[in-house]
């Protein structure tokens, strides 16, 4: 698995889908895209990293970076963003290639 | 010659892209600013800047809106700083007299004419998209549309530099 990250509209599947020449439908079928968002309801360590083996089966994996602005007030929110930096932790592990992508530019980080 | 220079606020992004055209051979130089002046103390604070600057030989144009039109008053083969796309895009977005929903349009067409017409254009952009979209109102629309005119910038440029406390990271 290839981890992608990066900061939000930062061309992440763009660039998932440029390297492995995929359309749309490849990228729904090979890869997980915006796993931050899945990280609702799944908090516990455990459960992050069961969500995170089962990431790990797909080709490519994108997630995007949530944790640089003003912690929000909100503990959900909270909760979410701290979620989403321990799953790509894991993720980044787990793959045999991490790319971060800034302004559009893929950088090899691992 | 195209660079942009992007980072978070205080990252020494201003400074990087100064140096950038302090080292160029190019005149004039011409620095952007593109703050919309509200107050007394905004007035102040350009008042401030503008006489740094003069020291350095650069001459000021104001360009809170409207970029395209302001880049027909700058002399060809000059050294450009724009600083910075992160107001453009605000004052676009949202100011009355602004390009509203063109505003990624109408902002690169402004840099793609300046950067026909400059020797050296060097672009200043912060980097807003790092926390997340938890945020009220309009501020989502304007993540977007900031990272947008970033990835577009970045992909015009020749080269790309990241401020990180006061360092560079050279992208491309």
């Amino acid at each position: 698995m290839i981890f992608v990250t990066g900061p939000l509209y930062s061309g992440k599947k763009t660039y998932v889908k440029t390297r492995f020449g995929w359309n749309d439908a490849q990228l729904a079928r090979l890869a997980a895209a915006d796993v931050q968002q899945l990280v609702t309801g799944a908090e516990t360590p455990a459960q992050l990293e069961a969500l995170a083996a089962q990431l790990a089966q797909k080709t490519a994996v994108t997630a995007a970076e949530v944790g640089s602005g003003v912690v929000p007030i909100d503990k959900a929110q909270r909760a979410q963003r701290e979620a989403a930096g321990r799953l790509a932790i894991l993720l980044a592990q787990q793959a045999q290639e991490v790319v971060r992508v800034f302004c559009g530019i893929p950088t090899r980080i691992k | 010659m195209t660079a942009l220079v992007v980072g978070g606020a205080a990252s020494g992004k201003s400074q990087l892209a100064e140096q950038l055209i302090l080292q160029s051979t190019a005149r004039p130089r011409v620095y952007i600013a593109t703050m919309q002046v509200w107050d007394s103390e905004s007035e102040r604070r350009v008042q401030k800047h503008r006489a740094m600057r003069a020291e350095k030989q650069f001459s000021t144009l104001e360009v809170p809106l409207g970029l395209l039109a302001a880049a027909e008053s700058v002399p060809p083969g000059s050294a450009v700083l724009l600083e910075d796309l992160t107001n453009l895009c605000a004052g676009e977005m949202f100011s009355p007299q602004g390009a509203g929903e063109n505003t990624e349009k109408a902002i690169l067409a402004g840099v793609k004419a300046l950067a026909e017409k400059c020797a050296l254009l060097v672009m200043v952009s912060g980097d807003v998209a790092g926390g997340g979209l938890d945020y009220a109102g309009d501020t989502p629309a304007y993540v977007y549309t900031l990272a947008k005119l970033n990835n577009a910038a970045a992909a015009m440029a020749d080269c790309v530099y990241e401020a990180v406390g006061g360092l560079q990271i050279q992208h491309k």
